[in-house]
């Protein structure tokens, strides 16, 4: 059964390390000195609180974590997190009600990115600064940050990054996962502060480039102006954030051996890249050309356009340097397939991912051969490694989930009175954790029409896509919980 | 210390999990993924799917900056093949599972550190010879030798004739005993015990003690009843049996029973003539009583199955065996099989695991051997010029709880080990220790 203490143990330090990252927002509050500061201590103050509380209730826990206890911490810990997260928010006033304070956190810790905020330019540098934090803690993982900064978890921390992880394969750097984690969050914290560099080469002041580079490098989408990356203006800010969206969707073990052992072969030759780069740029090419003929913009703004977008909503970003709203309808057809695909696993992004579409279409085309030579063995193989039967029927089974979550929260939101393409996007959208949808959803607007019950439905569909449904969804199942 | 584990094997994950828990880091090399994907989502190593002899695969896993290359796939060739491709890849130190008897033998030693095999290990004879002592010593369940015999370490399990039951250790005798309780097994429970302790009913009690004294703790232990062995009974014609009939002395008859008549042929061909080998099953009652099943002392059950050893086992202590010895590969049977008062439990993982956990110890310890039946390990330590052992008497060292200094051994000659006793350097010093404490007690002896 559910070992309460250990999960309890852990919970606190968990807790203890929001208390950390709200307490660096209460001095950012304080620098500015802008009304925000209770709102940032009282938080603080609370999460801490709450910290201390829970480990009252650890006392003498038996070290020992089994794979039901993972599922459970991983899913509460995102949950918690949202809640102590909400706190400067609401408290501080510029998110009046619960719904939409909650709303705005999970959609910050999932790397989701919509926003019900209608004017974000009004928010005092501290809360747009917790926000950026948010997604950049959200972006490799809760449980995988405490992983790479406490030694608490001992062997417990294996079966927590199992459950969080994504994707159907876990690659490790190194033979024990405390190192592994340190050495991915070492390159995620390379990739964000090169970013902050190449930005502030670019003019964009410090503030904000601090803030798009963590929300870049974790593929979140969170942006400090309304306007979204168009606000600036500049080619060269465009380029420079496609280039590390582009990076943050890339298989962090890849990058470890690419930036670090100089591996390049091991990048190039791996199948989910190829795919990865295959579609992106099958995207990028019909975009781009539709655009240069439907005669609005030039060639390379065309093209600006087409891989900015492309690249934003293939890694479940979500930020715009152009509403697409305005582009010829056959293009919003293709920007909903693209929320599909998502890009490769292991990297911060979420969407079905590029090896789970691999596996599949390999499974597919087999299906077709088999009926041509019926007595034919054909296994599917990715980076020259046959896969098992049981990772296929595992990922045609996460399909079949995924696309059946889609309808089913399509229908109920529809039923709450969300316009039709409006209710599609923004289920396809929370569960692809990529930010933007179509309709009145869509880049230019924010989500704050959408009724309360249609708020928490969505927030909860990026919980369940941010895990890779399974993780989530287990804990309402009667199984789960039966003591035999 | 960077550990391969070329094989998923039972002796593979077994040990891939122990030094796991060790805050090693453990890279476990199979070609076989669905061994490897239920420990990889469990347990704190990485895995490789490759075959352990093929170059890229043994590259991709990280062979140049190995410490330690451990082979224990099923077959001994590949273990060889696979060490000797890490040791000219970069491993520091191979250690190769083999099968092979003539492998072991000291003059060849040389030559296998050439070609890159720097330790061999032969778990069915390490059995072998765990069974043999185990026999030779009947009222006995655990034998071993310290530094040739110096100092011994005896497990025994106490029964109401015993003279040490319900009394405090401290009014055992103070500092003239001689010898020294090292650890009870009560239960489950592994205890390194302490003055105020006291010896139970059913305990097994683990003394130290020098070659002299031991018909003293026979005594004491009320055992002097326990016939010698003089007849042996194997069931099960395995690679252990073959080994343990090399090592038996020639006063004892030994009868291997066999069920499978091709086996009893080969045996034939395997073992000396006074081996009597049968042809037939070794839970057939009839046939144990037609062989003489009630003249004999001990009674050793090597089948492929454990449960079948365990009840067989069980069956010969009702018909008057007074030693039985078991071969039990699930652990978790380990501890049932010992409650069911089965004398000596033999586990070819444990024995294999524990022999290539002392190859990695960084201290000169030249005998580790995991207490099959407990949670205890026994360490062999050379004392170090300037440990902090030495600096002052043993009751003041502040050892962690749960170690106990057993004795030691100077110039060749076995010493108890009181409080006040002072250690000097190059004394060779036999620890006790609960878990897996070895390498936090390495630190006061360096």
């Amino acid at each position: 059964m559910i070992n309460t203490k250990m999960i309890a143990r852990i919970m606190s330090s968990l807790f203890f390390i929001e208390t950390g990252f709200l307490f660096l927002c209460s001095l950012l509050a304080i620098y500015y000195n802008e009304p925000d500061i209770p709102a940032f201590l009282i938080s603080t103050a609370i999460t801490a609180g709450a910290g201390g509380i829970v480990s009252l209730f650890a006392k003498n826990a038996e070290k020992k974590l089994n794979r039901r206890d993972g599922y459970v911490v991983v899913s509460f810990a995102w949950i918690f997190f949202s809640l102590f997260g909400m706190l400067p928010f609401y408290l501080s006033g510029y998110v009046p009600s619960i719904t939409d304070a909650f709303f705005e956190t999970m959609s910050g810790f999932t790397t989701t990115g919509a926003s019900i905020l209608d004017n974000i330019e009004s928010l005092p540098h501290g809360l747009l600064f917790w926000r950026s934090m948010t997604q950049w803690i959200g972006g490799l993982g809760i449980i995988f940050f405490t992983i790479a900064v406490l030694p608490i978890f001992g062997m417990g921390g294996v079966q927590l990054f199992a459950a969080e992880a994504t994707g159907p394969t876990h690659d490790k750097v190194h033979p024990r996962i405390g190192i592994t984690a340190k050495w991915i969050w070492s390159i995620y914290l390379g990739l964000t502060l090169a970013e902050v560099v190449l930005l502030l080469l670019g003019g964009m002041n410090v503030f904000d480039s601090v803030c798009h580079s963590l929300t870049t490098a974790a593929t979140g989408g969170y942006s400090t102006k309304q306007n979204s990356i168009a606000a600036f203006h500049s080619p060269y800010l465009e380029y420079v954030i496609t280039l590390f969206m582009f990076l943050g969707g890339i298989n962090f073990t890849l990058l470890y051996l690419l930036f670090l052992k100089g591996n390049f072969k091991r990048l190039f030759q791996d199948t989910e890249f190829h795919w990865y780069l295959g579609t992106m740029g099958f995207f990028t090419a019909f975009i781009a050309v539709t655009l240069f003929l439907n005669g609005s913009s030039g060639l390379e703004e065309s093209f600006r356009k087409a891989i900015f977008q492309v690249v934003s909503i293939q890694t479940t970003t979500g930020f715009s340097s152009s509403d697409y709203m305005t582009w010829p309808p056959v293009l919003w057809v293709l920007v909903c397939i693209i929320m599909y695909f998502g890009a490769c696993a292991g990297s911060t992004t979420g969407g079905m991912k590029c090896i789970r579409i691999a596996i599949m279409s390999r499974v597919m085309k087999n299906e077709f051969k088999h009926i041509i030579h019926p007595n034919a063995v054909l296994p599917v193989r990715i980076n020259r490694q046959v896969i098992s039967p049981t990772t296929k029927s595992a990922i045609l089974a996460f399909t079949f989930l995924y696309i059946a979550i889609v309808f089913i929260s399509w229908l109920i939101l529809m039923t709450l009175g969300v316009g039709f393409e409006e209710a599609y996007s923004v289920a396809i959208s929370s569960l692809g954790n990529v930010g933007p949808g179509i309709g009145e959803c869509g880049p230019s607007h924010s989500w704050s029409g959408l009724p309360d019950a249609a708020k928490w439905l969505s927030a909860l569909l990026m919980l369940i896509g941010r895990l890779e449904l399974f993780t989530v969804l287990i804990l309402f199942t009667p199984d789960f919980w039966k003591k035999h | 210390m960077k550990i391969i584990i070329a094989g998923a094997g039972a002796v593979g994950t077994h040990l891939a999990k122990l030094l796991s828990d060790e805050k090693q880091d453990i890279i476990l090399m199979d070609e076989n993924e669905e061994k490897l994907s239920k420990l990889d989502s469990n347990f704190d190593l990485m895995t490789v799917n490759a075959s352990p002899t093929s170059i890229s695969g043994l590259k991709n896993a990280g062979v140049a900056g190995a410490d330690l290359f451990i082979g224990v796939m099923p077959e001994e060739s590949r273990n060889m093949t696979a060490c000797m491709l890490a040791t000219n890849m970069g491993a520091k130190k191979t250690v190769a599972r083999i099968d092979n008897y003539e492998y072991l033998l000291p003059k060849h030693k040389e030559f296998f550190a050439q070609l890159g095999v720097h330790s061999l290990i032969y778990p069915e004879m390490l059995a072998a010879k765990d069974i043999v002592d185990a026999v030779k010593m009947s009222w006995i369940r655990q034998w071993w030798e310290f530094c040739g015999g110096a100092l011994v370490l005896i497990g025994t399990k106490m029964r109401e004739t015993a003279e040490i039951l319900n009394v405090p250790l401290h009014e055992l005798g103070g500092r003239n005993i001689p010898f020294h309780i090292v650890a009870i097994k009560r239960g489950n429970e592994t205890i390194i015990p302490r003055g105020d302790d006291v010896i139970k009913l059913h305990d097994i009690v683990y003394f130290t003690t020098t070659r002299k004294y031991i018909p003293y703790i026979r005594k004491i232990s009320g055992k002097e009843t326990y016939p010698d062995v003089r007849n042996v009974m194997i069931m099960g014609g395995s690679r252990i049996a073959v080994r343990t009939t090399q090592y038996v002395p020639d006063y004892m008859q030994v009868k291997i029973i066999e069920n499978d008549i091709n086996r009893c042929n080969r045996l034939t061909e395997l073992v000396d003539d006074k081996i009597m080998i049968i042809n037939g099953d070794g839970r057939d009652m009839d046939l144990l009583i037609e062989e003489g099943i009630r003249n004999t002392e001990a009674f050793v059950a090597l089948t492929d199955n454990s449960e079948t050893n365990i009840l067989a086992c069980l069956a010969a202590k009702r018909m008057g065996v007074t030693k039985t010895v078991a071969e039990v590969e699930n652990i978790d049977y380990i501890s049932m099989a010992e409650s069911l008062d089965i004398g000596t439990v033999i586990n070819k993982k444990k024995i294999a695991a524990s022999h290539i956990y002392q190859m990695m110890l960084d201290a000169d310890v030249s005998n580790v051997k995991c207490l099959t039946f407990s949670n205890a390990d026994v360490a062999e330590f050379i004392v170090k010029d300037g440990s902090r052992i030495t600096k002052c008497a043993v009751k003041d060292a502040g050892l962690p709880k749960g170690a106990t200094i057993g004795g030691l051994i100077r110039n060749g000659e076995g010493i108890l080990v009181t409080g006040n006793t002072i250690i000097h350097p190059n004394d060779h010093v036999v620890v006790f220790c609960l878990g897996m404490m070895i390498k936090r007690i390495e630190k006061f002896f360096n």
